[in-house]
C-alpha cells in the first residue's frame, strides 16, 4: 500500500506541472488581455496608454516567459495579485470564495447523501411498487430539470410571490442583531441554493444506491441469510447495505473536488460568491493569477481525491490490495 | 416536536426582511457590476464612477441640467473671473495655459483632516509616476507643472491647450476619478510600493498592483483606511455582495432642509445575474437600481410590472449603437488592405448609404432597445455641438437598390444575392460579414438586419464573439488584415460636453497634422496595429476640424466646428449610427433626487440629496 501511495504521489507531481502549463497557455493564448477592457468606457484612453500598460504589466513577453515567472513564485507560495481586485490571488480565492463554496456545496452534498442512501434502499427493497415508482419519478425530475430553471422558479415562488425567502446573496447587508439572528439570517439565504444544488446530486446518488442495492440483494449470501431466518432488517442493514454502499463511497470521494470547485449556474442564479463564479469571472476578465490559483487548487483536489478513493476502497473492501 | 419544527420554519421564513428604505431611512441600490478597487487612478469606468461618487467629489461636477458646478473648488475658473489664462506668441502659436484653483475652506477628508494643496500635488505625482499603471494620461500629459501658492490655492500650467480643463473624470489631469486623493493615507503606501518596485523592476507592475492599487484604502479590508472627500463614509465592502456607507454630517454640500430628513445609509448590492436582480426588486429587497443594471429592458413593461410604487425612467445614456465598416479596402491602403472589404466596396460611401437606407432603424430600435432614439450623428442629443440639420436617413429600400445598382451590383443568377464582376474579373456576391457580442438585443438586431438587407439583395452573415475577444486588440485593431472584414457592431460614448475629446471622436480621426507620421491613429501593420481608428476611415478635412475643435476654448465656436464635423460624418457615414441607447433607472416613487443624465456621468452624482418623501426630503431634481 505504501509503495502504491508513493508511486501515485510521484506521478501526481509531473501531472500537476503539465496541467499548469496547459492551463496557463490556454489562458494566455485566449484573445484579449487585461488591458483591453480599459479602452472602452475610458474615453481618454489612447493606444499609447495601451502600449504603456501592456509593457508595464509585462504582457509583451511570450506566454512561456510569463509562465516561468508565475511558476517560480507559485512554488514558493506566492500566487501573485488579482489584477482586478488588487488582493493576493490566494487570499481572494481561499478567503473570500472558498468558504462560501464549502458551505453551499458541503451542505448540499450532505443533504443529498442523507436523502439518497435511504431513498435508494427503499427503492430497491420495494422494487416496482408505488414508492419505487414515486421516488424514481422524482429522480428523473431532479436529473432532467435544468438547475438555472429550477432556481429561477423557486426564486419566483418563494421570493417574488410569497416573499418568504431572499432572492439571492449570502446574508443581509448591515444586519444588526445577536449571533442567533445572524445564524438564522444565513440559513434563510441557504435554503433555496442548497435545495437546488442537492436535487441533482440526490437524484444521481439515489439511482446509484438503488441499482447497487438491487445487485447485492440478489446475491447468494443474502439468500443464505434469509434461509438462516434472519430478520429482513438485519439482512438489509447489516449485510446488504454495507456492501451496496461501496460504489457510493467512490462516488462521494470523487464528488469532493466539485464541493470545492463550486457550481457556476447555481452560484450565478442565487448570486452566491463561490469558486465556480470566481473561475468563470477570472477567465472572462483575464485575471490570470486568480484563474490559475483556483484551477490549480481544483486540479490538486481531483488528483488527491482519486488517490483517496482508491485508498478508501481498499480500507472498506478487504479483498482489494495494491501490491 | 412538530410544533417546534413549525416554529423553526416560520422563524426562518419571516425573520425580518432587513431591507428597509424609508422605514430605516436607508437606501438599497441593486447593481449588476462591481468596482474592482476604490483607488482613484486606475480602472474601468462606469460602476467605479458610481461607487466612488459616494466617497469622493472632484474639484467640479456636472448636474443633470448640464451646469458645471464647483465641488472641492470654491469656483469654476473662467476667462471672466481671471482664473483661466491662455498665452500665445506673436505668431499666434500656443505657449501655455494657466488655471487657478482654490480649495474650499470647509473641505475635509472623512477622517477629519483638511483637504489641502499637498493632496493635489501628491495625487498628480502618483498620476505621473511611470511605474503606476494609471488608466490614461491624455490630460495629465498636458500638465507642465503645478504651482502651489498656499494650503488652499494652486495653479495648473498646461503645455498644450486643454479646453476641458474644468471637466470631471480626469479632464483636469490630476487623476482618472475625482481629482484629489488623501496624501496622508496613500503616501506611505505609495513610497513603500515604489521602493520595492524599483528594487525588482521585473515584478514592478505586480508589486504596484498588490501593494499600491490594491492596498487597504482601495480594497476596504481596513475600513478606517478608506478615506474620501465625498458625501458618504465607507463602512464595509463584502466582496461580490455589497458596499455599505453612512452619511457624513461634516460634508460641505447640504440638501435643502434638515439633513436627518435625507438617506443616512446607502447599501449597494451587487447581483450579477439580471433575472435575480429583477426578482430582488420585485420581492422588495431593493429600493432602486443603478443605471447599468437593467439596460436594454423595456421601461414600459418594467413600469407595468412594478406598478405605481416604483418610477421607471428611460434616460439617455450618451452611448450610440453603431455598425462600423471596414474601410481597409480603400486604394489608400494598396493591395495590403482587406480584400473582402474591397470586393464589397465598403470603402465607397454609396455602399454605406445604401445599407443605411435599407435598414428600418426606427422599427429596429423599437424592437431591440425600447426607448432608444434613432440618430444620424456621432454626437448625442443634448450636447451643445449636436447638429439637428443633418440628412435624416430614411428607410427607403428602393433608393438603396438604386445606389447598389449604380455601384455595379445586380442579381445575375437569380439567387436573391447581388453579385458583381471585380476589375480583376472575379464574380463576387454581396455576402456581408457582421460580428458583434452575444448580447441578446444584438443577436435580435442581427436577425432583423438580415431580413432588411435580404430585401435589397445583401446576405448578412452574422457571427458572435465574447466581448473579451471582440474588444481584444488582436481582433478589433486588425481590420486592416481582415480580422473582421465587414461590419463590427458595438456601442461607444458620444460624450456630452466632451466632444471632440470623447470616445467616438477619438475613433474617427486618422492623421494628426501636427506630427510627421502618416495616419497616426489608424491601426496597420506598419505601426504595429496601434491607434483607435479601427475602421480605417480617412478624411483630411474631418481631421483638420477635429484638431481645431480640440484647441478651441470658445464653447460656441467649438460647437460650430463640431457641427461641421457632423456634416462630413453624416454624408460619408464611416459608421452607421443605429440609435442612441438609453439607461433604465428604477427607483421607488417616493425616493427623491435619484436622477441620471449623461452629462452628470452617474446617478450617484448628488448622493447627499437622496431622501424619502415620507421622511420629509425635498425633491430638487
Amino acid at each position: 500500500m505504501l509503495a502504491f501511495l508513493i508511486r501515485r504521489l510521484l506521478v501526481a507531481v509531473p501531472t500537476l506541472f503539465l496541467i499548469s502549463v496547459i492551463v496557463y497557455a490556454l489562458l494566455a493564448l485566449k484573445p484579449g488581455d487585461p488591458i483591453d477592457e480599459l479602452r472602452f468606457g475610458n474615453p481618454g484612453f489612447t493606444y499609447a496608454d495601451y502600449e504603456r500598460l501592456v509593457k508595464l504589466y509585462g504582457l509583451d513577453r511570450p506566454w512561456y516567459v510569463r509562465y516561468w515567472y508565475w511558476l517560480a513564485r507559485a512554488v514558493q507560495g506566492d500566487l501573485g495579485p488579482s489584477r482586478r481586485y488588487g488582493l493576493p490571488a490566494g487570499e481572494y480565492v481561499f478567503r473570500y470564495r472558498l468558504p462560501n463554496t464549502l458551505l453551499l456545496s458541503g451542505l448540499a452534498a450532505f443533504l443529498a447523501f442523507l436523502v439518497a442512501v435511504p431513498a435508494g434502499v427503499i427503492c430497491a427493497v420495494y422494487q416496482r411498487r408505488f414508492v419505487d415508482y414515486f421516488l424514481t419519478t422524482l429522480n428523473f425530475l431532479g436529473l432532467s430539470m435544468p438547475v438555472f430553471w429550477l432556481g429561477i422558479m423557486l426564486i419566483y415562488v418563494f421570493s417574488v410571490r410569497l416573499g418568504w425567502l431572499p432572492a439571492g446573496s449570502t446574508h443581509t447587508p448591515g444586519l444588526v442583531g445577536s449571533a442567533w439572528a445572524h445564524f438564522v439570517d444565513r440559513l434563510r439565504y441557504l435554503v433555496l441554493p442548497v435545495f437546488v444544488l442537492s436535487s441533482l446530486q440526490m437524484a444521481t446518488w439515489t439511482r446509484f444506491m438503488r441499482s447497487s442495492m438491487l445487485e447485492v440483494l440478489n446475491l447468494d449470501y443474502v439468500r443464505t441469510a434469509r434461509a438462516k431466518g434472519l430478520t429482513e432488517g438485519t439482512i438489509i442493514f447489516k449485510h446488504a447495505l454495507r456492501n451496496a454502499v461501496l460504489p457510493i463511497i467512490t462516488l462521494a470521494a470523487l464528488t469532493v473536488p466539485s464541493i470545492f470547485s463550486g457550481a457556476v449556474l447555481t452560484e450565478t442564479v442565487f448570486n452566491w460568491p463561490g469558486m465556480g463564479r470566481a473561475i468563470y469571472d477570472a477567465i472572462i476578465a483575464n485575471d490570470y493569477n486568480v484563474a490559475m490559483a483556483a484551477l490549480m487548487f481544483i486540479s490538486v483536489l481531483i488528483l488527491f481525491s482519486n488517490i483517496a478513493a482508491d485508498i478508501f476502497y481498499a480500507v472498506v473492501d478487504p479483498r482489494i490490495r495494491y501490491d | 416536536m412538530r410544533s417546534f419544527l413549525g416554529f423553526a420554519v416560520l422563524l426562518l421564513v419571516f425573520w425580518g426582511a432587513a431591507f428597509a428604505g424609508p422605514r430605516e431611512n436607508n437606501l438599497v441600490i441593486g447593481a449588476t457590476q462591481e468596482p474592482d478597487q476604490l483607488n482613484p487612478w486606475e480602472g474601468a469606468a462606469d460602476t467605479k464612477e458610481n461607487i466612488l461618487a459616494l466617497f469622493f467629489i472632484g474639484l467640479t461636477y456636472f448636474d443633470t441640467r448640464g451646469n458645471l458646478l464647483p465641488g472641492l473648488a470654491t469656483e469654476i475658473p473662467t476667462f471672466e473671473n481671471g482664473r483661466l489664462r491662455v498665452y500665445y506668441d506673436d505668431a499666434g502659436q500656443f505657449l501655455r495655459q494657466e488655471v487657478d484653483w482654490t480649495l474650499r475652506p470647509d473641505a475635509y477628508w472623512s477622517d477629519g483632516k483638511p483637504i489641502t494643496t499637498a493632496d493635489v500635488l501628491f495625487t498628480f505625482e502618483v498620476q505621473s509616476h511611470p511605474l503606476i499603471p494609471v488608466t490614461f494620461r491624455t490630460f495629465s500629459n498636458m500638465v507642465e507643472r503645478i504651482i502651489v501658492k498656499d494650503e488652499k490655492n494652486f495653479t495648473i500650467v498646461y503645455n498644450a491647450p486643454n479646453p476641458f480643463y474644468a471637466n470631471p473624470s480626469g479632464r483636469i489631469g490630476l487623476a482618472r476619478f475625482y481629482d484629489v486623493a488623501p496624501k496622508h493615507i496613500w503616501e506611505p503606501i505609495f513610497r513603500a510600493a515604489i521602493q520595492e518596485a524599483e528594487a525588482q523592476p521585473e515584478k514592478a507592475a505586480e508589486i504596484i498592483t498588490a501593494k499600491f492599487l490594491g492596498a487597504d484604502p482601495a480594497t476596504g479590508r481596513d475600513p478606517a483606511k478608506v478615506v474620501g472627500s465625498g458625501p458618504f463614509k465607507f463602512v464595509e465592502w463584502q466582496k461580490n455582495q455589497f458596499i455599505r456607507a453612512v452619511r457624513r454630517p461634516d460634508f460641505f454640500l447640504k440638501p435643502p432642509g434638515p439633513e436627518e430628513n435625507y438617506v443616512q445609509e446607502v447599501i449597494v448590492r451587487f447581483i450579477t445575474h439580471e433575472p435575480t436582480l429583477l426578482a430582488a426588486l420585485f420581492a422588495g429587497e431593493l429600493d432602486a437600481t443603478d443605471d447599468i443594471a437593467l439596460s436594454g429592458y423595456d421601461p414600459n413593461v418594467l413600469q407595468a410590472r412594478l406598478g405605481p410604487a416604483f418610477r421607471v425612467e428611460a434616460v439617455p445614456s450618451g452611448f450610440i449603437e453603431m455598425l462600423n465598416f471596414n474601410h481597409f479596402g480603400s486604394d489608400l491602403y494598396g493591395p495590403e488592405g482587406c480584400s473582402v472589404a474591397r470586393d464589397l466596396l465598403l470603402h465607397d460611401p454609396r455602399t454605406r448609404q445604401a445599407i443605411i437606407l435599407a435598414l428600418d432603424r426606427e422599427a429596429l430600435a423599437e424592437a431591440v432597445f425600447p426607448g432608444a432614439r434613432v440618430t444620424n450623428s456621432f454626437v448625442v442629443r443634448g450636447d451643445i455641438g449636436y447638429n439637428p440639420d443633418l440628412i435624416q436617413w430614411p428607410y427607403d429600400p428602393e433608393a438603396a437598390k438604386a445606389l447598389l445598382a449604380e455601384l455595379g451590383w445586380a442579381d445575375t443568377d437569380g439567387n436573391g444575392i447581388l453579385d458583381r464582376i471585380t476589375p480583376d474579373g472575379r464574380k463576387v456576391e454581396f455576402r456581408l460579414p457582421h460580428v458583434t457580442t452575444p448580447a441578446p438585443f444584438r443577436m435580435r438586431a442581427q436577425e432583423l438586419m438580415m431580413e432588411y438587407l435580404a430585401e435589397v439583395g445583401i446576405k448578412l452573415e452574422p457571427t458572435n464573439l465574447p466581448a473579451a475577444v471582440l474588444f481584444s486588440t488582436e481582433f478589433i485593431n486588425r481590420g486592416s488584415v481582415c480580422s473582421w472584414p465587414g461590419i463590427i457592431q458595438y456601442a461607444a460614448g458620444g460624450g456630452i460636453g466632451e466632444v471632440p475629446a470623447d470616445e467616438i471622436s477619438g475613433e474617427l480621426w486618422a492623421d494628426d497634422p501636427r506630427t510627421p507620421e502618416p495616419l497616426d491613429n489608424v491601426p496597420r501593420r506598419e505601426n504595429g496595429f496601434a491607434g483607435s481608428n479601427i475602421r480605417g476611415w480617412v478624411n483630411p478635412e474631418y481631421d483638420r476640424l477635429h484638431f481645431a475643435a480640440l484647441m478651441e476654448f470658445d464653447l460656441a465656436r467649438r460647437a460650430e466646428i463640431i457641427k461641421e464635423m457632423q456634416v462630413i460624418f453624416n454624408r460619408e457615414l464611416p459608421f452607421i449610427p443605429l440609435f442612441e441607447r438609453v439607461e433604465i433607472l428604477v427607483a421607488k416613487a417616493t425616493l427623491v433626487n435619484y436622477v441620471s443624465m449623461p452629462i452628470a456621468r452617474t446617478p450617484f452624482w448628488n448622493a447627499w440629496m437622496w431622501g424619502w418623501e415620507e421622511r420629509g426630503a425635498v425633491r430638487v431634481y
